[in-house]
């Protein structure tokens, strides 16, 4: 895993590391490398000598998420490795590290070898990394045991350590552990490494315990790994690119997997290495939409995890208020210590609304009506809430403004950043404002909320009524934001009303949800695919020509897959088959420059003049959403959506490809297979189901 | 009477919580140790709620020093952030015991106050 440039990472949830392709690990402190658990560094330094020798990466094998092979000689990056000796770091990632080391003599004599390992642990919050900050409030320890190293830090009663061990005898000091090894021609030495990572409460119960206690054997993760994989749909098609695309993503989405201690062992999508690597509201629930007919397990956990975390009260540090679902949750030092407000923090408008729609298409794909009835007061809350908490100028629409002034987030929709809502001409509307596709997504939980009450609650009263609020919000904001001389709907409105005019992807997700009157929708077409949005790979975040644009900007004018699937789930319900193809073929082409690992965002250059997405710097990767994008691009081209108990295909094909076929989609009819194909007598494809 | 004290006779006193009404599970509550510990029992049966002093068995036990226990009372603690630095400690049904954790008041920043969880609460 290698999307740092020059890093190869580990993972297992929320548990990773990153290194060097020689395996070592050396941090500076504002970079994202080393060993991190609960969004913590345990290990920032890691890196193996021979007689005082760095080693040089002779190549990696990084097939598996949870295991690296580094393949590695002693010398520096120089052209000629003189490798009597060489070694082997077999590493894998589990809720510790473990390490085998093994090195080789495959010279003529016998050598005596100074084997070093220096060991560092920085303990850094992973916002201290971020922001680059140094200094520590605790004070930290260093302790030798027998044959262990451990390294500590404390802060009150916040303990943090990192136990380091070697199944062979070595010798420790406080920088590390060393080993004399002498090597007879053609023998091989070798020692399992360890590094523990305890969270420690007072009485020295490990609160990282339960997670091992609810993890499978260490060697049945292969097994483990090969069921998640069989467990879905195989995909059928001649395009190797696809398939490639396919199985990364799947295995990207068992690598970002963890275990929230609350749940029991059931597993919830982690955002993205390296930042993100915890639960999100907004990127969980829309991972499990993207995911539904291929990991349709993953949707359970999410929507439990984020009931059981709905805010109840009204905190203007966390930015609860009773119904609303979280953003970010954190178990790093910044969090417990609330100098981060993540235990959690809220600040999101659009994880209430979509926590409804997966919900509703959950059920819709499952039949699973016990999780509706299971779930049918944090429903109503969340649904209760975008009108009771959310509608901050009593106009009728989700508004934001953050109540957290020190550590809370400016933009509290999918664009994040602190300059992502801009008028056309660059300027920066005031607070509070309302971002069109939050509109949406209100607008497509009512409608669904509506089905569930109906269907499931047995509440026709409410049902009725929040079909009347979604008509009233449908009128209202088809009025409000729709600026007829552009023919797009404004990207917000600004805090007294003012539309803020830029041209965005965001109207692309009034498809997805179905807020656009389907008279104006070839107009919302003709910009989401005119050149000023559509780079070739895909809906640019922010058009070209806008004030702010910049293809290298985080969200504004950068390519985000997940953001492209959905638009193009909204292009195929609104009959735009061929454009959402583009995009589906676009994206997916992408893919193959990236090894099959679709990056959280790349640059918004035309394809016609870079001929290759350009990486954007930071992004990260594996990003859930991400690898959740083939999985809805894929379901869009083969055109699947439940209808009562059976699954309807309409599939159309780009040209790129000539047959798809997804098999054995799980859902309530059983497991029913998908088939697209072009056909040489029709321009457009043709499937059917069988 | 201690503001511990105070919150539990308001969950006695209170009896029920509709936001609970899908919850079953007890919770015990160990305040302070030794000769000082004070145990509060906490069962909830589909949203009724009793509350007793009693040592017995819980499905999730948190044990809590007095001056933590009176914070979270008054609503001053954010009960994860507190798990997570060591300050509450919770053994068994961790997801029992945060859905719980909305039975405190909480009264950080400057936003409207707490609510209580039900309307025949007492000051």
């Amino acid at each position: 895993m290698r999307d740092i440039p020059g890093t190869v990472s580990c993972i297992d949830g929320n548990t990773f590391i990153v290194s060097d392709a020689s395996g070592d690990v050396e941090s500076s402190p504002a970079t994202p490398v080393g060993l991190f658990a609960a969004d913590t560094r345990f290990l920032s330094r890691w890196v193996l000598t021979v007689n005082g020798e760095r080693m040089a990466a002779l190549s990696v094998d990084d097939s598996q998420y949870y295991e690296v092979t580094f393949f590695v000689a002693p010398g520096g990056a120089v052209d000629y490795v003189e490798a009597d000796v060489s070694g082997i770091r077999r590493r894998r990632i589990g809720p510790d590290l473990t390490e085998s080391l093994t090195i080789f003599n495959y010279g003529q004599g016998v050598v005596d070898l100074d084997v070093r390992l220096e060991v560092a642990a920085d303990f850094a919050d992973i916002f201290e990394i971020k922001f680059d900050i140094h200094d520590k409030v605790g004070t930290s320890y260093t302790q030798i045991d027998g044959n262990e190293l451990r390294l500590g830090y404390r802060r009150g009663t916040y303990r943090r350590e990192v136990v380091v061990s070697a199944s062979e005898r070595a010798t420790i000091d406080p920088g590390g552990l060393r080993f004399a090894v002498r090597l007879p021609p053609g023998q091989q030495w070798t020692t399992q490494l360890q590094a523990a990572m305890r969270a420690l409460r007072p009485d020295g119960v490990d609160l990282r315990d339960a997670l091992r206690a609810q993890r499978p054997e260490d060697s049945t993760l292969p097994d483990s790994v090969r069921e998640w994989v069989a467990q879905a749909p195989t995909l059928d098609t001649e395009s190797a690119a696809l398939q490639q695309v396919y199985h990364r993503s799947l295995v990207d989405l068992a690598a970002l997997r963890f275990a929230p201690l609350s749940l029991g062992g059931a597993t919830v999508p982690a955002a993205g290495l390296p930042w993100f690597m915890t639960l999100f509201g907004r990127d969980s629930l829309l991972t499990c939409l993207q995911t539904l007919p291929v990991t349709p397990s993953l949707a359970p956990p999410t929507l439990r995890i984020l009931a059981s975390l709905q805010g109840a009260r009204t905190d203007d540090v966390l930015e609860e208020d009773p119904g609303r679902i979280l953003h970010e949750l954190r178990y790093g030092e910044s969090a417990a210590f609330e100098e981060q407000p993540h235990s959690p923090y809220y600040g999101t408008v659009d994880a209430s609304p979509l926590f409804v729609v997966l919900l509703d298409e959950y059920e819709r794909w499952s039949g699973d009506t016990a999780l509706v009835m299971e779930l049918e007061q944090e429903a109503r809350s969340a649904l209760t809430w975008i009108d009771s908490y959310a509608d901050l100028t009593s106009t009728g629409y989700v508004w934001y403004q953050k109540r957290n002034g020190a550590t809370g987030l400016d933009n509290q929709c999918w664009k994040d950043s602190w300059d992502s809502i801009s008028y056309a001409d660059g300027r920066l509307p005031g607070f509070p404002r309302a971002t069109c596709e939050t509109q949406g997504y209100a607008y497509d939980a009512k409608i669904r909320g509506a089905r569930l009450a109906r269907t499931f609650w047995g509440d026709p009263d409410y049902a009725d009524r929040l079909e009347r609020e979604a008509a009233a919000l449908y009128e209202r904001f088809n009025r409000d934001f729709w600026l007829d001389d552009r023919g797009y709907y404004a990207l917000a409105l600004d805090h007294d009303g003012t539309p803020v005019d830029s041209l965005s992807s965001n109207i692309g997700h009034l498809l997805w949800s179905g807020i656009v009157p389907p008279e104006r929708a070839a107009r919302v077409v003709e910009h989401l695919m005119g050149p000023a949005l559509f780079s070739g790979w895909g809906v640019r975040t922010f058009a070209e020509g806008q004030g702010r644009y910049n293809p290298l900007g985080y969200h504004n004018g950068t390519v985000w897959p997940f953001d492209n699937s959905f638009i193009a789930w909204g292009l195929r319900r609104y009959g735009f088959a061929t454009e959402a193809g583009r995009i589906a073929e676009g994206i997916l082409s992408a893919a193959t420059y990236f090894q099959g690992r679709l990056p959280e965002a790349f640059g918004g250059f035309d394809r016609s003049t870079t001929r290759y997405p350009v990486r954007y710097p930071t992004a990260g990767s594996p990003q859930a959403w991400s690898s959740g994008a083939p999985m809805l691009l894929l379901r869009t081209m083969l055109g699947i959506d439940p209808h009562e108990d059976h699954l309807a295909v309409n599939p159309a094909l780009p040209s790129a490809f000539a047959r798809v076929a997804l098999l054995d989609i799980p859902g309530r009819w059983g497991r029913v297979d998908a088939f697209a194909r072009q056909r040489p007598d029709r321009p457009a494809s043709t499937g059917g189901i069988a | 009477m201690t503001a511990t004290s105070a919150f539990f006779d308001r969950l006695a006193a209170a009896c029920q919580d509709p936001r609970f009404s899908k919850v079953c599970g007890s919770v015990r509550f160990d305040i302070g140790d030794g000769d000082d510990l004070e145990q509060w029992l906490l069962v909830i049966d589909h949203g009724h709620m009793k509350v007793t002093r009693s040592a017995a068995p819980a499905d999730t036990v948190i044990r809590v020093s007095v001056p933590v226990a009176d914070a979270m009372a008054r609503g001053e603690v954010n009960g994860l952030a507190a798990i997570t630095r060591g300050e509450i400690l919770v053994d068994g049904d961790l997801g029992l015991a945060l859905r719980l954790g909305r039975l405190f008041p909480r009264a950080s920043g400057s936003g409207d106050q707490t609510e209580q969880p039900t309307s025949s609460s007492t000051p």
